[in-house]
């Protein structure tokens, strides 16, 4: 692939928490327009490696590019209009609005908490709101929804960025199904419809196979496989990635593991 | 949810009480003049009795005022910074250390009265590091701070305490800050107070779009581009400014920077952009009425703001701790 079709490019990343090394001689090429997903088991360094790529943890050693540049001499605030994260656990006030808590997503085009373009801002709520079906609970407290709800309104605000790159740190945990068919869906119009970036980490296997371009699959702390689910996914790699021996089966043309 | 209609009418009664209780206090004590008086007095022809009062009561009377908004504020902006509701400048050491350098200063360089809120500042400064350093441990829990604040607090107040005992009282100046008494105070007074105070004001008003970030988490504030680490410390040193101004010109005032804001989070809610200018006025309010009632219930004797607010805090921070809905132990 050319330079043009890579957004992040990883090389030779070491972080560790004190002592513990989690993350170990990582390096890999973040490919623009496509869906990635991590896969890995608990404490791969899945949710390290994004924090490292939003800047919210330093490296210990390597670095990371975006969009050639050095992630470390990229500001804090021009990252935020790059790339957007959803993160695994939010909280907000009780009595905040949905529209308001949407609206933090133009911070970033911020200077002093003045806005520049009140007008783009709006329209860009507004828009966040719509594509996320948010719109009908703008003025309800995000504490009164449902799990569900409550995911698609943290979306919103990421979207509210306007950026290119969408990083999902496990988006559908702590949903039922039909909430995370409803999330998978939207984070792959997403991708289809406005060619966002998305790089997610996904427990469900075959949920990652299904929405995915490409698959990372990480151990401790390392990349042992990279590439798009067929040629990837074998009943080696489940076996080494998680340790558990599965069978793959085909149904419709497409490789499906037997979670049991 | 709070509605627009009563956000606004919270606004319009606190104000319309501040007014009131204003005219109230010009009229506690051995000399009486009605609003029309007043008013002639003041503006139109020189009149013995209200010129009295001008200079006695109305100082006090303002200096209250302020002195309960910056503390007031403070306690909103230590809370949003700390992400912990019961976090006050006076409970977790902030004015006792400011208190303790004001005392310092008074006592011992008196030609540098003018610049007190600032060496007040340093105090406070110096307390808010000692609590927030002493009670990091991978991040801030709530119960902690209070503890160790508990503890800064008690050594900056026996400190004075020692300080004030020591001298066998004999600096005035220093022991009316000892005991945060607000009488005897000029209109030098207010001027010191009133430009540190609308400078704090001012600035805590800028800072409170961060604030509301600062409710998220940490990660998810960084995310939209927000250097929490270096809104945290601005918001502290503003904090810390306002209690340490308050604290030079009147002492310590404990509860006032907890019940205050508790109160007017309940009325208009948690946006600091509402929150922060409703509890100036509800600040001002409060202290005015501590005051107040301090100076009329055991008329002619005076008991102090600040033992006022202690008698009714105390209890109301019990209160809070027990109606809590998260466990504050950890």
């Amino acid at each position: 692939m050319d330079n043009n079709s890579i957004t992040y490019s990883v090389k030779d990343l070491f972080f560790s928490y004190g002592r513990h090394e989690v993350i170990k001689n990582l390096s890999f090429d973040l490919h623009k327009g496509k869906i990635t997903t991590l896969i890995g088991a608990n404490g791969c360094g899945k949710s390290t490696l994004f924090q490292l790529m939003t800047k919210n943890l330093k490296p210990n050693g390597g670095e990371i590019l975006l969009g050639g540049r050095r992630l470390a001499d990229i500001r804090l605030k021009d990252l935020a209009r790059e790339a957007a994260i959803v993160h695994q656990y939010n909280t907000a006030p009780d009595d905040l609005t949905v529209e308001k808590l949407i609206s933090y997503g133009r911070t970033p085009y911020h200077t002093l908490g003045i806005s520049s373009n009140a007008e783009e801002d709006e329209e860009k709520i507004k828009w966040a709101m719509e594509i996320t079906h948010t719109a009908k609970h703008k003025d309800k407290p995000v504490a009164e929804l449902s799990g569900g709800q409550k995911q698609r309104v943290w979306i919103a605000m990421a979207l509210a960025q306007d950026t290119k790159i969408l990083f999902l740190d496990e988006p559908t945990t702590y949903l039922d199904i039909r909430y995370q068919l409803q999330i998978l869906k939207l984070i792959r119009k997403l991708n289809r419809e406005l060619g966002l970036t998305i790089i997610m980490v996904l427990h469900d296997i075959n949920q990652s196979f299904y929405y995915s371009d490409e698959i990372i699959a990480m151990k401790d702390g390392r990349i042992i496989a990279q590439g798009q689910p067929e040629q990837v996914i074998t009943t080696e790699l489940v076996k080494e990635v998680y340790d558990v021996a599965l069978q793959i089966r085909s149904a419709n043309g497409r490789p499906f593991i037997l979670p049991v | 949810m709070i509605g627009t209609r009563k956000k606004i009418l919270s606004f319009c009664v606190t104000a319309a009480g501040l007014f009131l209780l204003f005219l109230f206090a010009v009229n506690t004590g051995s000399l009486k003049v009605s609003p029309a008086e007043l008013w002639r007095g003041l503006f139109i022809q020189y009149d013995p009795n209200v010129a009295t009062i001008f200079d006695l009561r109305f100082p006090r009377i303002f200096i209250a005022m302020l002195g309960g908004a910056a503390t007031a504020v403070s306690g909103v902006l230590l809370q949003a910074v700390m992400k912990n509701p019961l976090a006050d400048p006076g409970i977790i050491g902030v004015s006792s250390g400011a208190s303790f350098t004001a005392v310092l200063v008074t006592a011992f360089f008196p030609s540098l009265f003018f610049f007190t809120p600032l060496f007040a500042f340093l105090g406070g400064m110096l307390a808010f590091l000692l609590v927030y350093s002493l009670s990091y441990k991978g991040g801030l829990a709530p119960l902690r701070i209070i503890l160790v604040g508990v503890a800064v607090n008690a050594m900056f107040t026996g400190l004075m305490s020692a300080f004030n005992s020591g001298t066998g009282s004999s600096y005035s100046g220093a022991a009316s800050i000892v005991n945060a008494n607000i009488t005897m105070k000029t209109w030098d007074d207010f001027r010191t107070l009133f430009l540190y105070t609308v400078i704090g004001l001012i600035a805590s008003w800028f800072v409170a779009g961060r604030c509301n970030l600062l409710a998220l988490e940490d990660k998810t504030a960084r995310s939209l581009g927000v250097n929490v680490t270096g809104s945290r410390i601005v918001i502290s040193v503003i904090a810390v400014l306002l209690a340490g101004i308050a604290t030079a010109v009147i002492g310590p005032i404990s509860f006032l920077g907890l019940i205050v804001p508790h109160i007017a989070r309940l009325l208009v809610g948690s946006n600091h952009r509402v929150l922060i200018p409703y509890t100036v006025l509800l600040g001002a309010f409060t202290l005015l009425l501590a005051d107040t009632v301090g100076r009329t219930i055991a008329a002619p004797y005076e008991i102090s703001a600040s033992v006022i607010m202690s008698v009714i805090g105390g209890p109301f921070f019990i209160l809070l701790l027990r109606r809590s809905k998260h466990g504050y132990g950890q």
